[in-house]
């Protein structure tokens, strides 16, 4: 077939209904909007106190949380939850890294993490009330507690397989302790912490609300505990809101994040499938 | 046998418990040489040279470098393994690869010039912002042989580099170890297991009998210096010495098949 011949045969243009520039928006917002739609159909044609329509709940939202109780309420507590994840990695991942890199320490060690992971956090918070007090310093507590062990586990798993041949390639070209470290431990294990950070996430988010319904004066566990004794369940509802937005920042920044630290991976994986 | 010698190995013997894999290993690589070590599979060829890098401990025996003895890895050996895939790290590019282990020895300007220097040597100048697996095999053991050449070692250890890449590209890349050691005036030390290669590359080739393994053969190549895959290869003389380091591995596997 000649180059000309070639020519005449045309790929059809792909069939699309929507621009381009609709179509991650529409993917995204389809079927809430969709949901919302019925929620309102539903609650308009026979009204619930307990399920109120999603305008309410919209009025609510906007009363309760954009104003200055973003500040009094939201504010501390994503910033608790902030802190706590970062303490979280920096003590899952650096605790994970020495046990990870020990045999020793790690038989020695292994039995007690069982029995602390196996420890719900939300058991220990009367206790730590008791002990510590209710303030600041046992939210973080208990938060960084409870989401440290996906990091610590996954980080001691990653640390544990650095392939051999790259052990003895460090040790061959005598790179220092820092060295390997920085190019070859934390690399290797990346894949690994990273998923127990994404695990991390989510027990923090529960973490954070559950810490602020015992002995709280601020705080979005401490705000639904106020809306339930007063029966506000648009009030009610509007947290439940708030905290799937939170999540959803969450999820958009650890995907950032991993996007970032995990490029090599994706193209690795890739090319081993190519 | 060598006049300048560089390393020495004198009757080194490593034992795995009751398993005896090196019974005394005895030889000289001179500086400046191209020495291959030829055996049959099995035969403790990788626990020989890992031992000579210093990483794996010896039984007995002594390994000296310039006089001085090995005992752990060695700042003047750098070692290019069979496991390419392995020993590159994913995570990083060609030059960061190839500069990693200058980082604690040189500046960042003297590491990109010695980078960019070795990676010209294998061919590969125009590679170095890529990652290793968006490479072919060949050319990530390429890269593998260009860290170990910008490390500036006195002897450059290989193991069985090549097994793992098709006929083709073992052609080349053994043209690359020949080009390298010229241009670099390095000294090596290449383990195989394939007997043409050992011909065809070597200055000398060092014959090793089955486990419990000791030196069967310490042969001089003497074929011209230049090499090339065509011509060396159709001569008589190549023939004559591969055939020759046929028969004595053959003669090993006998022996080893009677003992046992």
């Amino acid at each position: 077939m000649s180059v000309s011949e070639t020519r005449l045969i045309k790929l059809p243009p792909k069939k699309t209904r929507f621009p381009k520039w609709l179509r991650l928006p529409l993917e995204w917002f389809a079927l809430p909007i969709l949901i919302v739609a019925a929620w309102t159909l539903i609650s308009t044609i026979a009204p619930n106190p307990r399920f109120p329509a999603p305008a309410q709940i919209g009025q609510s939202f906007a009363t309760n949380w954009l104003n200055d109780t973003f500040f009094s309420d939201v504010l501390p507590s994503l910033g608790r939850l902030g802190l706590s994840i970062v303490l979280a990695i920096l003590i899952g991942v650096g605790l994970g890294v020495l046990v990870g890199s020990n045999r020793w320490l790690r038989e020695l060690l292994e039995p007690i993490f069982e029995f602390f992971r196996a420890i719900p956090p939300p058991m220990i918070v009367p206790l730590l009330i008791m002990v510590i007090g209710g303030g600041d310093g046992m939210k973080i507590f208990v938060i960084t507690l409870g989401s440290m062990w996906p990091i610590l586990l996954n980080t001691i798993e990653g640390v544990r397989a650095v392939d051999s041949v790259q052990k003895e390639t460090a040790r061959s070209f005598q790179l220092t302790g820092p060295e390997r470290l920085t190019f070859i431990t934390l690399p290797s294990a990346s894949p690994q912490i990273m998923a127990g950070i994404r695990q991390a996430l989510s027990v923090a988010l529960i973490l954070m609300v559950i810490s602020e319904m015992v002995l709280a004066s601020s705080g979005l566990g401490y705000r639904i505990e106020v809306f339930k004794q007063n029966y506000e369940y648009a009030a009610m509802w509007s947290i439940i809101v708030l905290l799937g937005l939170i999540g959803v920042l969450l999820a958009v920044l650890f995907q950032i994040a991993e996007r970032i630290v995990l490029n090599w991976y994706r193209g690795l994986k890739e090319a081993e499938r190519a | 046998m060598p006049d300048d010698i560089l390393l020495k190995v004198d009757g080194l013997q490593k034992r795995y418990g009751d398993f005896e894999a090196l019974r005394e290993i005895t030889f000289d690589v001179g500086r400046g040489e191209l020495v291959c070590i030829v055996g049959p599979s099995g035969c403790g060829k990788t626990t020989l040279l890992k031992t000579i890098a210093g990483l794996l401990p010896a039984t007995s025996g002594t390994i000296e470098l310039d006089g001085a003895s090995v005992t752990g890895p060695h700042p003047r050996m750098a070692i290019v393994f069979q496991e390419y895939g392995r020993s590159l790290m994913p995570w990083m590019t060609v030059r960061g690869n190839v500069e990693l282990p200058l980082r604690h020895k040189l500046s960042k300007a003297e590491r990109h010039a010695k980078a960019n220097a070795a990676l010209e040597a294998v061919g590969l100048g125009d590679a170095a912002n890529k990652y290793p697996w968006q490479l072919s095999g060949g050319m990530q053991q390429r890269v593998a042989i260009a860290r170990a050449i910008a490390y500036d070692p006195e002897i450059l250890i290989m193991d069985e580099p090549f097994a793992a890449v098709d006929a083709q590209t073992r052609a080349d890349l053994e043209d690359v170890v020949r080009d390298v050691w010229e241009k670099f005036g390095v000294t090596v030390l290449f383990v195989t297991h394939d007997i043409d290669e050992s011909v065809y590359l070597g200055q000398r080739v060092i014959v090793l009998s089955m486990s419990p393994t000791v030196v069967q053969e310490d042969l001089v190549v003497d074929l011209p210096d230049q090499r090339d895959q065509l011509n060396t290869r159709a001569l008589p003389r190549f023939t004559e010495l591969r055939t020759h380091v046929y028969e004595q591995i053959q003669l090993a596997k006998q022996r080893a098949g009677k003992a046992a």
